[in-house]
């Protein structure tokens, strides 16, 4: 088991480390924009998935640190001597130090309420900073450059990845250490039985407050290297979507595993980058992909994918194979048939075809894929919807078959692990 | 056989460079970062469709450089973190020029990273055209070479606003100022308060209020019944600005609006007849030029250009003007040699001349007042209504003197 995993963290490890130098500078950026998503969404994820409370609110952390990080930038840049690299950390301090603050209030309460005070701070920050020019910028931000350091200059994209590579690893090393900790434990026993851990004597206030405070720092750091990576912070950091979508990482990634916020982040990063370009319709998909995992997988991928690692001997992978085939082209046939109705509604539309549509009188013919389509046509629509019922027949079957495949496996293990 | 190979693969090689000597002319690639998605998604297509159709004219007349020039879309989803993962995209890809309009606070992320690019770049520099942010600051703190900016700011709507509405016989010499609370609002308040003896009124108060959270305008309106004010002006823009005016007509206020955004798609539907007599300042009114412009852009574009398409247009087209003065031989582009050409370009539009002041990069350009009216030449939000213009301001006269905070490094 143990092999496994390590051999698991090599192989994400190494070409993280090896393969930058070598890709676009898009890419690169995008890979600095995931790590320090990951970051967020992993420590957001110590509250959530470990802690058991939703914050609504995160962005706040988040953005201090950012602030935090950009403050002492500019302090450097007028000559104060801290190095570089070490930056970051003055985003985890603020986010400590609001964590502890903000903590303590949010913290007496659980459940909704404790959402809403998190979400009430956050909001706080965001109607708070464009007027307060001096510590937050204004309306258009502050903004600095990164001195160089160490013989580095700190100019180039693949400097601040690798830099951002360094620290991630190291607070994602960090909060793993802390999941292993007897306090790591305690965590769960909050999010599980609140009431029973106060019973054995802890002061759950002061308990939930310390994961609370930790969380935030560590959503600080993500946040100052965001700053270091943009070297710009702006009140736009402490708004909703920020907050949103580290929930969203985290929920699409699996709140359950350690890692799994990670593959969130990573997975909707570099779908924002390779689809956002492409069609205007992206948020679109993100959402739809977001409700099929909460319907369909509620674990999340990194949840799947540790629930097969779990299963690895007893699962029959010969008889699987077949039918997850299946369900994999039902998901393609799916996928295709959405995506052509969404992006030909959106050629419809659009404004270029209400030009074409009054210069023809009527409604022509509209281009997409390199052809023409006929808007009226049943052709046009019977295809996607063919293929998406197609899918769906597919999809059904496929399931039907994975159930009990899983069913068995399930009792295998369990009995294994009653005999062992 | 290897060598044969190889000798083949030479000779392919050195056909393909040949083939490609002439077709190499380096094209000219121009970025647009808007928001194409999230709440801020219907101002940055108007950006993009403005700017798309400004640079099909340009390739239209021949392009840039012995190729016609290159569009490049970004998503900044309406966020600044956004906005600078576009913008090392966008350099990644090869871009010369970024276009952005929607959001003064995304112009001031770019206009920082371009600044930082150039500095760590020399040679490869980037030019900044701002169609639309208006804050202060952009030519100002922030004021930058590589930035020029082909929009109005607070001074210059006020002031044609005040000069217009006063020859008018409509502003009065009681004003209420009231305003969004951030660093536009604020610009405004001091414009307003700067204007008074040049448009003899006095700012009887002047209020800043939160931006888009406010739902009911009520008590605002009671303060400002309170004040008795012959004018209002404000620089509200989308939902502040409807709910004002509505919350006004319906305690029956009868008060003059001067206005810096009324013609918001959407406005004047929502607001109807409150909204007629009203008064707007804005870089362009299509009703005051010829019918050519507004008549082209409509057979492109499938609508008549409004709110901000005007000014990005004639952004593009000054961007234009200044590409016409350079030339490269079909060989490398060199950014800083446009820029400066962008200095003494001088576009001619039906209102009058644009041209830039150059020590902080900010577009001389006429400012337009317009009334609302009934029967207006081009009705909008398929209402009867639309603005007619009063009195254009000529660039030099709309100006405001250049912030003692500029210190603009310029190359060489």
């Amino acid at each position: 088991m143990r092999r496994h995993h390590l051999l698991l963290l090599v192989l994400v490890a190494l070409p993280l480390l090896v393969l930058p130098p070598f890709l676009s500078l898009g890419l690169q950026n995008t890979l600095v924009s995931m790590l320090v998503a990951a970051l967020f969404a992993v420590s957001f994820n110590l509250l959530m998935g470990q802690g058991g409370m939703l914050s609504f609110g995160h962005a706040a952390f988040f953005g201090i640190g950012a602030f935090a990080t950009l403050h002492l930038m500019l302090a450097v840049e007028d000559g104060l001597g801290v190095p570089t690299p070490l930056l970051p950390l003055a985003g985890g301090l603020a986010g400590l130090g609001l964590g502890l603050v903000a903590g303590y209030f949010a913290t007496m309460r659980a459940g909704v309420y404790f959402s809403l005070v998190t979400l009430a701070l956050a909001e706080l920050l965001h109607t708070l900073a464009p007027q307060w020019d001096g510590m937050f910028g204004g309306e258009a931000g502050m903004s600095s450059m990164r001195m160089p350091w160490g013989g580095l200059v700190f100019g180039s994209v693949l400097e601040v990845y690798y830099l951002s590579l360094a620290w991630v690893a190291l607070c994602l090393l960090l909060l793993w250490a802390y999941t292993r900790t007897p306090f790591g434990r305690l965590t769960l026993a909050l999010r599980d039985n609140e009431q029973r851990v106060r019973f054995m004597g802890y002061d759950t206030h002061k308990a939930r407050l310390v994961v609370f405070a930790v969380s935030a720092m560590f959503s600080g750091v993500a946040g100052g290297l965001l700053a270091f990576s943009n070297e710009v912070a702006n009140y736009t950091t402490f708004g909703m979507p920020v907050s949103a979508q580290v929930v969203l990482h985290t929920f699409i990634g699996g709140s359950t595993v350690f890692l799994g916020p990670v593959v969130g982040a990573a997975v909707l990063t570099l779908f924002a980058f390779f689809v956002s370009d492409l069609t205007r319709s992206w948020l679109l998909y993100q959402g739809v992909l977001f409700v099929l995992v909460m319907l369909y997988a509620p674990l999340g991928i990194g949840g799947i994918v540790e629930l097969h690692l779990r299963h690895m001997r007893e699962l029959r992978w010969r008889a699987l194979a077949g039918p997850y085939l299946g369900a994999a082209v039902a998901g393609l046939l799916i996928a295709a048939g959405f995506v052509f109705v969404i992006e030909s509604l959106a050629v419809l539309f659009s404004s270029d075809y209400a030009v074409l549509r009054r210069d023809a009188g009527g409604l022509p013919p509209f281009p997409f894929l390199g052809t023409e389509w006929q808007p009226l046509s049943p052709l046009t629509w019977l295809a996607p919807l063919l293929a998406m019922a197609a899918g769906g027949w597919l999809a059904s079957r496929a399931g039907r078959r994975i159930a009990p495949l899983w069913d068995e496996a399930r009792r295998v293990h369990t009995q294994g692990g009653e005999t062992a | 056989m290897t060598t044969k190979l190889l000798n083949t693969t030479c000779l392919t090689l050195l056909a393909a460079g040949l083939l490609a000597g002439p077709a190499a002319a380096e094209p000219l690639r121009i970025a647009i970062i808007e928001p194409f998605s999230g709440s801020q998604a219907s101002s940055g297509e108007l950006y993009a469709i403005a700017g798309k159709y400004g640079i099909e004219e340009i390739n239209e007349a021949g392009g840039f450089n012995g190729a016609p020039i290159e569009v490049l879309e970004y998503d900044n989803g309406g966020t600044t973190s956004g906005a600078a993962d576009k913008f090392k995209q966008a350099v990644a890809e090869g871009a010369h020029v970024i276009l952005q309009g929607s959001s003064s606070a995304i112009a001031g992320q770019l206009t920082e990273d371009v600044r930082k690019h150039n500095l760590r770049n020399p040679g490869n520099e980037i030019l900044f055209v701002n169609v639309g942010g208006e804050a202060l600051e952009l030519t100002g703190d922030k004021c930058q070479f590589y930035h020029f900016r082909f929009t109005t700011t607070a001074p210059m709507r006020v002031g044609a606003l005040v000069q217009a509405m006063k020859e008018a016989g409509d502003l009065g010499t009681r004003v209420y100022s009231i305003n969004q609370n951030y660093s536009w609002g604020q610009d405004m308040e001091a414009a307003i308060r700067a204007a008074a003896s040049q448009g003899g009124y006095a700012v009887v108060e002047a209020t800043l209020h939160d931006v888009n959270k406010i739902q009911d305008f009520a008590p605002y309106v009671a303060k400002i019944k309170a004040a008795e004010p012959d004018t209002v002006l404000t620089g509200n823009w989308s939902n502040d600005l409807l709910l004002l005016m509505k919350a006004t007509g319906d305690a029956g206020l009868d008060v003059r609006f001067g206005t810096a955004f009324l013609d918001q798609p959407g406005n004047i539907a929502n607001a109807g007849e409150t909204a007629l007599g009203h008064y707007l300042a804005s870089p362009y009114n299509i009703a005051a030029g010829e019918k050519a412009f507004p008549e082209a852009y409509k057979a492109k574009t499938g609508h008549y250009p409004m709110y901000m398409e005007p000014q990005a247009v004639n952004g593009v087209r000054t961007l234009g003007k200044a590409l016409e003065k350079v030339d490269f031989g079909g060989g490398e582009i060199d950014v800083t040699e446009i820029a400066l050409a962008l200095e003494d370009a001088t576009l001619e539009t039906d209102l009058g001349p644009i041209t830039i002041r150059k020590e902080d990069h900010q577009a001389v350009l006429p400012v337009v007042v317009s009334r609302v009216e009934k029967g207006a030449a081009y009705t909008v939000d398929g209402t009867d209504m639309g603005f007619v213009p009063i009195k254009v301001i000529p660039g030099p006269d709309a100006l405001y003197p250049v912030q003692d905070s500029c210190s603009m490094k310029r190359p060489g």
